[in-house]
């Protein structure tokens, strides 16, 4: 039996031992050096930083990365903390998007260009995006959910003909916490994606839709595309347990539902344990996880 | 495997052969009283290694996993930073290892080397590990009250994973088994002597007696497995354990096959700082806390569901093709609430058997 459809391997076959050991391996807790170029403003304590790596083979190495993977950055002398990658592989720049909230963020947020700091990964199983080719794609993001969202959509857009209609579904508090407003911006002018956002809490000026998410799903005038679609779930747990509901009323199937979990985590590679939910490493086995899956990890997301 | 035999006062000459032969041998010590701790083997204290000793609270996990460990020493210069991996891993033997506690490296080494991220640090504190395993025959002194090896089938007789394995036959000989090459290569010090099939048939004699001897017996454990795995065990039966959590995490910390750890970085100079990792505990509240305060497992049960969730769940077991418990008792021994693993295990057996559903039939039969 596999988590997420990885065949599980036994450990024997991956170099375990029985007493002489195996020779020396790769050391996977060494962080590589990066160097902050810019920082972007975002929404209130949210912060986009493009960066690279210093040495080109690791830049090249990294780029290699799936939508929905992650990362742990390193703030030498405050600690390591897991970020989601924003960035398509699709795109020339590596960032990261986060919110000041804790110690390590805030360390980040600290940072001016040209300041160096650690990253190593990409870590986790990804959005197996090529399991998509020929399906509809419909992407649900409530608040700064659509930062590991932002991924696929880029991806999608970017091997259009792969797919079927993009939608995507954003929703925040106030237009002022509205993510990525560039890219809603150039999503809502393409011919080629169907973007609706909506906010709970219009401001002065607002002309767009009012409400939470899942209301935009509801709405007569917008076709959910819901067979052959699979739909992607980003966001806060109350917006997520909703936007489920609302999904599978739709007519989703629950495998044919996606999403990303959020742990704390010290490793990334399946050793400290933090992360684990019921039978699953969120950093090895996620965190990409069908809702299907979600539902039987044996414990509370 | 080979066997050989040697008499019981030759003792101090095999581990002298083992420090011979460039190892540090670590030994348990009787303290006064029961306390009994592994300590370095040196020139002064080589005379009180024993056989027979009570197995110490604090399991020898450490020798390759130790609390504290750093992994990277990182130092600021001129807008950058130069990191280095520390390592550690002197060639060691540890002398005297209980069965359940081989059991307990070998969980260790499926867990940190087996899978897509094998662990450097601990692969080469391994690398250099030799095992000596005891086998508990003395029921006063190997065997402990809490001791339940016989239901996690990892003892009293280790069948593999040492490199060599002293029984004490009585009489004062010793039938040495080698596991490994490293173990065989032994058999050259002139102490060893020949071993007849008489000597395996008293070892086998000797153990199904030993067995007899446990005090500890529930052997629930496939049952409670399969509990655990379908998710069968009743809500209240994981409250009633959580009640009696006084979350100290004393079990994770005396557990030897628990491997979990967290990482911090402190400074050690000016522009120097290292990160360690540091064993970690489920037990602990702040176990799942992530930044700004959300906790998905915030009650003390749910902690508590996770720690034996994670060792007993079927799932887990195929994952590493290894059990997280090796019978040892430490947790039994430690809990104050005594919801160590024999308690556990016979509290869900309890909670399952209370599930039974008998509707008694009146006597005229409808």
């Amino acid at each position: 039996m596999g988590v997420n459809g990885k065949t599980i391997v036994a450990a024997e076959d991956r170099g375990a031992t029985r007493g002489a050991g195996p020779g020396p391996v790769e050391n996977v807790y060494l962080p590589k050096l990066a160097v902050l170029d810019r920082v972007q403003d975002e929404i209130a304590e949210v912060k986009t930083f493009y960066w690279h790596f210093v040495d080109e083979v690791e830049q090249a190495k990294f780029r290699a990365f799936r939508p929905g993977q992650f990362a742990q950055v390193s703030l030498f002398g405050v600690g390591e903390f897991p970020a989601s990658l924003p960035p398509s592989p699709t795109e020339n720049e590596l960032f990261f998007t986060v919110r000041s909230v804790g110690s390590c963020t805030a360390a980040l947020h600290a940072l001016k260009p040209g300041d160096v700091f650690g990253v190593r990964g990409p870590y986790g199983n990804g959005f197996p995006m090529e399991q998509y080719y020929g399906r509809n794609l419909v992407f649900v993001a409530g608040g700064i959910g659509l930062i590991p969202l932002r991924s696929c959509i880029v991806y999608a857009m970017a091997h259009r003909e792969r797919y079927g209609r993009l939608q995507v579904f954003y929703g925040a508090r106030t237009p002022s916490d509205l993510m990525y407003v560039r890219d809603l911006k150039a999503w809502e002018e393409s011919a080629g994606l169907e973007c609706h956002v909506t906010v709970d809490r219009p401001a002065d000026g607002w002309k767009g839709n009012v409400g939470v998410v899942g209301s935009l799903l509801k709405k007569p005038e917008i076709n959910v595309a819901v067979a052959n679609s699979t739909a992607f779930v980003c966001g806060p747990p109350v917006m997520f347990r909703f936007a489920i509901k609302d999904l599978l009323q739709l007519g989703f199937a629950e495998r044919d539902i996606v999403s990303t979990l959020e742990r704390y985590m010290k490793c990334g590679v399946g050793k400290c344990g933090h992360c684990c939910i019921g039978v699953a490493y969120v950093c090895v086995d996620g965190p990409v996880f069908t809702y299907e899956q979600i539902k039987k990890l044996g414990e509370d997301i | 495997m080979k066997a050989r035999l040697m008499r019981s006062e030759d003792l101090a000459k095999l581990v002298n052969a083992i420090r011979r032969r460039g190892y540090e041998v670590v030994a348990p010590f009787c303290n006064k009283g029961r306390d009994t701790y592994y300590d370095t083997v040196t020139d002064e204290n080589i005379g009180r290694v024993r056989l027979h000793v009570a197995n110490p609270y604090y399991p020898p996990k450490r020798f390759v996993l130790p609390p504290i460990e750093r992994l990277l020493r990182v130092k600021r210069a001129n807008g950058t930073y130069g990191i280095e991996a520390t390592y550690e891993a002197p060639k060691r033997a540890i002398f005297g290892i209980r069965s359940c506690d081989v059991a307990g490296i070998y969980h260790l080494d499926r867990f940190y080397l087996g899978r897509e991220f094998p662990d450097t640090y601990y692969a080469r504190r391994r690398r250099e590990l030799l095992l000596v395993n005891v086998v508990c025959t003395d029921a006063e002194l190997d065997i402990s009250d809490a001791c339940f090896c016989v239901c996690t089938d990892t003892g009293p007789a280790a069948r593999d994973h040492f490199d060599l394995q002293l029984m004490d036959l009585g009489a004062g000989e010793l039938l040495v088994v080698a596991g490994t090459s490293a173990g065989e290569a032994l058999f050259e010090e002139p102490i060893f002597t020949k071993a007849t099939q008489e000597h395996v048939e008293r070892r086998r004699q000797i153990l199904s007696e030993v067995r007899k001897r446990f005090k500890t017996t529930t052997c629930w454990f496939s049952a409670t497995v399969r509990y655990v795995s379908q998710g069968s065990v009743p809500e209240k039966t994981w409250e009633e354990i959580g009640n009696r959590c006084l979350e100290c995490g004393g079990c994770t910390y005396v557990c030897p096959a628990c491997t979990c750890f967290t990482v911090s970085d402190r400074p050690t100079g000016r522009d120097e700082i290292e990160r360690v990792r540091i064993w970690d505990s489920c037990a602990l509240g702040g176990f799942t806390r992530m930044a700004g305060g959300h906790n998905p497992r915030k009650s003390v049960h749910d902690r508590r569901n996770r720690r034996f969730f994670r060792k007993l769940a079927h799932y887990f077991i195929q994952r590493e093709l290894s059990m997280a418990c090796v019978g040892c008792g430490r947790c039994a021994a430690v809990c104050h609430g005594d919801v160590g693993m024999p308690s556990v295990v016979e509290m869900i057996r309890r909670a399952a058997a209370l599930e039974d559903k008998i509707e008694p039939v009146p006597a005229d039969g409808r």
